[in-house]
């Protein structure tokens, strides 16, 4: 590594600071509250900005909270006490109310809710996102991400329609599979965009890829595999025993986690309805 | 204005690995509030991540400290990758972006290991008889400095000594943990894991491989009993904080000699 580069930027705007004032700006304008995410804001004539969870804008008995630091404590976890690796995820819980004075503060709180959601915010409104397509980003990873490389296009497109969507992602999906080959998904309706597939889509991309090589690999005589077997198996069995407990939200080695399941449902259910209507055929 | 930016590695499945990172960056915000006007933490597989980090930051002169033991394949590729690093320096969007070393190899690690033990050893019932310092590593293949960094520490703390005997143990290398700790010849016995984080080895592969039922192990050998102390990983002891602080700053004697 050399020892300096070169500052090639003639003028620089500071994105963060710009970001700052234009989203406290955007909440102040707000006749009554914004929403960002799941968090509601609420700002008020003294420059205070009271926070909530979306779902609490009536709710009382709140826990209070008046640290801007304090949003990390409330993004931690989910409502049952489980690690929220992405923050976007619509699992953020409820039950609280964080006030904090200032843009400073409303930054610093906000980054924790949706790290560096403001100002992805900021320089979509300004045209000035950077978007990194999946193939760009996937030539960027090493070691055991590298497979990622060699996912399908298709493989991108299901991918993203299972991680992605605001059912399990609240961000709007900005990138595409690469400048050509438009991402064919719900791109989203909230105000967070997502600039480039972030580490929770690469992984489990690596885990769709090695499920693509599995398909090459060989099917069985009906057409399926065994990683699809076994996920069916994991069902039946959680279902008959009256509890289906969905796997960790990134655990993707595991059958019953929701992100696998969606994928299952967008390539693993139509074959199965195939095998139905042709045996329903037979009869 | 000046900001300090802690890189963790996180994790999707659990909080483990980045609560270090966001504990001692609090601890740094209290302590270092003249010194820094923003802490921030990111991380290879939380949010933020180390490609979005900078744009949040407002302080044009930003010091990044990896909160990693050893040099290796996050040091030296992960990180400067994905944060746009050009070299120990880099000025890019009107910021002065410099990049600090791993904590193992900086001088005060090996003060941090000590209070660790020294914090274990606190209101424990000692019985006498020559006392072993091991100290746990990792130790893998994909990272070939990650024992050196042990053993760099261990000959440190050797040469106060503090100890009758220090050695060193590996998970995934010889001399393996289960071998250093029954062969060791010291009645008292301390175990320090040098891991950034708590995490499957430090709760489960270490206690299991080495037989511990908790803090403090009391074991029969040919000449008496060995008592095992097994202390928290020394990435979480709070002086860290004063480590990673330490190791920003020296990033800038650095430039000024360069
Ligand atoms: S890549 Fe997908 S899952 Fe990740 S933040 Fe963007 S939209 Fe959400």
């Amino acid at each position: 590594m050399s020892e300096t580069s070169p500052d090639t930027s003639v003028e620089v705007t500071n994105v963060a600071v710009a970001s700052r004032v234009a989203f406290a700006a955007w909440v102040d304008e707000a006749l009554d509250v914004r929403t960002f995410g799941q968090v509601l804001i609420r700002p008020s004539a003294s420059g205070a900005y009271c926070l909530r969870h979306r779902d609490d804008a009536e709710a009382v008995n709140l826990t209070f909270y008046d640290k801007p630091w304090d949003a990390r404590e409330i993004a931690r976890l989910t409502e049952s006490g489980q690690h929220r690796p992405l923050k976007s995820s619509p699992n953020l819980r409820r039950g609280w109310e964080l006030r904090v004075s200032g843009t400073v503060a409303l930054a610093v709180a906000m980054n924790y809710l949706y790290p560096a959601g403001i100002v992805h915010w900021y320089l979509y409104r300004e045209g000035q996102l950077r978007i990194t397509n999946y193939r760009e980003n996937a030539a960027r990873q090493s070691g055991i991400y590298k497979r990622v490389q060699h996912l399908s296009d298709e493989g991108v497109q299901n991918a993203a329609k299972a991680c992605c969507e605001d059912a399990v992602c609240l961000k709007k999906t900005l990138w595409d599979v690469d400048p050509e080959t438009t991402l064919e998904i719900d791109r989203g309706e909230g105000e967070i965009p997502c600039p480039e597939p972030c580490s929770v889509f690469v992984s489990f991309a690596r885990r769709i890829r090695l499920f693509e090589r599995e398909t090459k690999r060989g099917l069985d005589a009906a057409g399926f595999s065994l990683s699809e077997k076994e996920d069916l198996a994991a069902l039946v069995e959680a279902g008959a025993a009256g509890v289906i407990r969905l796997a960790r939200e990134a655990e993707f080695e595991e059958p019953l986690n929701e992100r696998r399941l969606r994928y299952r449902k967008l390539t693993l259910l139509p074959k199965l309805r195939t095998a139905q209507d042709a045996s329903s055929h037979e009869c | 204005m000046k900001a300090l930016v802690i890189v963790g590695h996180g994790s999707h499945l659990s909080g483990d690995s980045s609560l270090p990172v966001f504990e001692h960056a609090r601890r740094i915000r209290e302590r270092y509030a003249e010194e820094y006007d923003e802490v921030v933490e990111c991380f290879w597989k939380e949010e933020p991540s180390m490609r979005h980090v900078l744009d949040t930051v407002e302080a044009q002169d930003v010091y990044v400290v990896p909160a990693f033991i050893s040099e290796g394949y996050f040091t030296q590729q992960v990180i400067p990758r994905e944060l746009d690093l050009a070299g120990p320096v880099t000025c890019k969007g009107g910021k002065t972006v410099r990049y600090a070393g791993p904590l193992g190899t900086f001088e005060g690690m090996a003060d941090v290991i000590m209070e660790r033990a020294e914090d274990l050893l606190r209101h424990k019932r000692i019985r006498p008889g020559r006392w072993g310092l091991v100290l746990i590593g990792h130790g893998t293949d994909l990272n070939k400095s990650s024992g050196g960094v042990i053993y760099l520490n261990a000959d440190r703390i050797k040469r106060r000594n503090v100890y009758d005997i220090v050695e060193v143990g590996f998970l995934d290398q010889d001399p393996g943990i289960g071998d250093v700790v029954g062969n060791i010849e010291a009645e008292n016995i301390v175990l320090i894991p040098v891991f950034i984080a708590e995490g499957w080895h430090t709760r489960e592969t270490i206690p299991e491989d080495l037989a511990l039922t908790g803090e403090v192990t009391v074991k029969p050998s040919p000449s008496g009993y060995k008592t095992i102390f097994y202390g928290a990983p020394v990435g979480t002891h709070p002086s860290m904080a004063d480590l990673i602080a330490s190791r920003a700053r020296e990033t800038e004697v650095v430039r000024n000699v360069s």
